[in-house]
């Protein structure tokens, strides 16, 4: 007689195209192999209705029976299901011929995350006045768990807008070679908003979120005074919209802040 | 009111009436039109996060009490609970403060990956031990008492030997535990596996019990021309199943109970129908204790 453990670990090895432990019948196994890959399908079908619509019910559910056995999920929060289908999509031979696919699939997933991202509270600006006008380079902001910086290689934000809404319109006029892409994917009130950003903003919004400094962030991206303007608008403008929720400086000579509302 | 078996919880206690699983397409309708229902129950993982759903139960919980029924703590996993995962129910308790929360008798989780169905355990003393020390480990991490449900089975291990009624019986006298007691998993089960689903009933600690389930299930006739019973939440309450609640009013008494519908979910008004019968048989078990007192 197994062990429990043993025997849960066949069991579900079973689950996803292994050998049958030999206690278990086939034909009853398969009810749950059903239910397991009829949830996990579902799931990613859910995280990624563009690619679903783009490719089709069938040729989807060929990806998630490709997919599933090999990236099972770790948790049992199947919204977080999926990081690495974008990646998967990338590597899918018969999906090959679709070279946009792996960028709209990355495109839904950050929006899946922004979709489900815990709900923080923006940092209070007014705080910020306060600190040491030397700190201020040394800044380093906590970004919003909804917020996400992507670069695609191709107009994925149109591609995956048209999928979305039908648009045969928009779809038709979509130019595949319009080239690369910076987006910012952040929860409003109405729902995920995703908008494009210039080359110049989107790195430096990407420094940010990845905890750079205020100064190496604007040292990397600021090439000029028209540079350094449109930077200072769009850290207004992060700052207005609340993609950040936190801030800290390093420890000075006078003073120790951290700040995470 | 005379409710003795209602539950009471941190906030708003649940009580011994018919109420319905929510799930995502109903969330504007209830919202909006602020049904006459007397309680909700929703999955707790589809509330982890945050933003758009997160929002939704909060403003249900505002007029309603809500309980929070778990899929994915595999409260029977050998290797431990996801600490991380219980954390999040924790979190999410202290949130909503439900009058309820539940757990199933089964388990999901193996070598770190989770199997996405509640999956069924040999009915032995190793299980019996796994159960009550993660149940044990679950009460005192969100301080306060679990129900814990009977599951819907298609397998049975050929080295259990403790009758699954007893196993329930066993969880629930050595952690305190309450019992969450499906009437149509009991009735799938009973029907795949050839036990008598009155006896099952009978052997049920009535104290323990805490709620009801009530839901739909397919017939499926296997390749092998087997025919197994499914439970998918997908149809309304079977005859016999309806049979089987008005048994357990009778021998249990009346306790919360809940109308599942999880896939190809119907109009509400369907499951208000189905609440609505569910209660006209609490109204009659009330008037029958009444009579007899």
């Amino acid at each position: 007689m197994p062990a429990l453990r043993e025997l849960q670990r066949s069991f579900g090895s079973a689950l996803l195209g292994g050998p049958l432990p030999v206690e278990v019948d086939a034909e009853l196994l398969g009810i749950y192999r059903n239910t397991c890959h009829g949830t996990l399908a579902a799931a990613l079908a859910l995280s990624f209705p563009a690619v679903h619509r783009l490719v089709g019910a069938a040729f989807f559910e060929a990806c998630a029976q490709a997919y599933i056995p090999i990236h099972p999920p770790a948790r049992a929060y199947l919204n977080d299901y999926g990081e690495e289908f974008p990646a998967f999509l990338g590597s899918y031979g018969p999906a090959a011929v679709l070279s946009y696919l792996p960028d709209v699939a990355r495109l839904e997933w950050t929006v899946n995350r922004a979709l489900h991202a815990p709900d923080a509270t923006a940092l209070d600006v007014v705080a910020l006045s306060a600190i040491d006008a030397r700190d201020v380079a040394m800044l380093r902001f906590v970004p919003h768990p909804a917020v996400s910086v992507l670069h695609v290689n191709v107009p994925a934000d149109a591609i995956w807008r048209a999928v979305l809404e039908q648009d045969e319109a928009a779809m038709a006029a979509i130019d595949l070679a319009a080239g690369p892409a910076w987006l910012l994917i952040e929860r409003g009130i109405g729902g995920v908003e995703v908008q494009r950003m210039s080359e110049r903003s989107g790195r430096f919004a990407q420094r940010l979120c990845a905890g750079q400094t205020l100064q190496a962030a604007l040292d990397a991206e600021a090439d000029g005074e028209h540079a350094a303007a449109e930077l200072n608008a769009a850290l207004a403008d992060h700052l207005a919209c609340g993609r950040f929720t936190g801030w800290q400086v390093p420890p000075s000579q006078n003073s120790t802040k951290e700040k995470v509302s | 009111m005379s409710e003795p078996h209602a539950i009471v919880g941190q906030a708003s206690p649940i009580p011994a009436a018919a109420g319905i699983g929510l799930r995502f397409p109903h969330h504007a309708c209830v919202l909006e039109a602020q049904p006459a229902v007397p309680w909700f129950e929703v999955h707790a993982e589809n509330y982890f996060g945050g933003g758009r759903a997160r929002h939704a139960l909060a403003a249900v919980r505002r007029d309603y009490p809500v309980s929070l029924h778990g899929v994915g703590l595999s409260l029977g996993s050998a290797e431990g609970l996801d600490l991380a995962h219980l954390e999040r129910l924790r979190e999410l308790v202290l949130a909503i403060e439900p009058g309820l929360v539940s757990e199933h008798l089964s388990w999901s989780v193996t070598g770190g990956q989770y199997l996405a169905d509640l999956l069924p355990l040999p009915m032995t003393e190793e299980a019996l031990e796994v159960v009550c020390r993660h149940v044990q480990q679950a009460q005192e991490v969100l301080g306060r008492r679990l129900l814990l449900e009977n599951p819907s089975t298609y397998i049975q291990f050929p080295h259990s030997s403790i009758p699954e009624w007893e196993f329930l019986a066993a969880v629930a006298s050595r952690t305190g535990c309450g019992i969450l007691c499906d009437l149509n998993n009991i009735f799938v089960s009973a029907s795949n596996h050839g036990w008598d689903p009155i006896r099952y009933l009978a052997a049920l600690p009535a104290d323990a019990i805490g709620e009801y389930h009530l839901a739909g299930h397919a017939e499926c006739t296997l390749e092998s021309g087997r025919v197994v019973r499914i439970d998918n939440h997908g149809s309304c309450v079977a005859a016999p199943v309806w049979t089987l609640y008005e048994e357990a009013l009778r021998r249990i008494g009346a306790r919360p109970t809940l109308i599942e519908w999880d896939t190809d979910i119907p109009a509400f008004d369907v499951l208000l129908d189905q609440a609505a019968q569910a209660a006209d048989r609490l109204r009659m078990t009330g008037a029958c204790r009444a009579r007899a007192a």
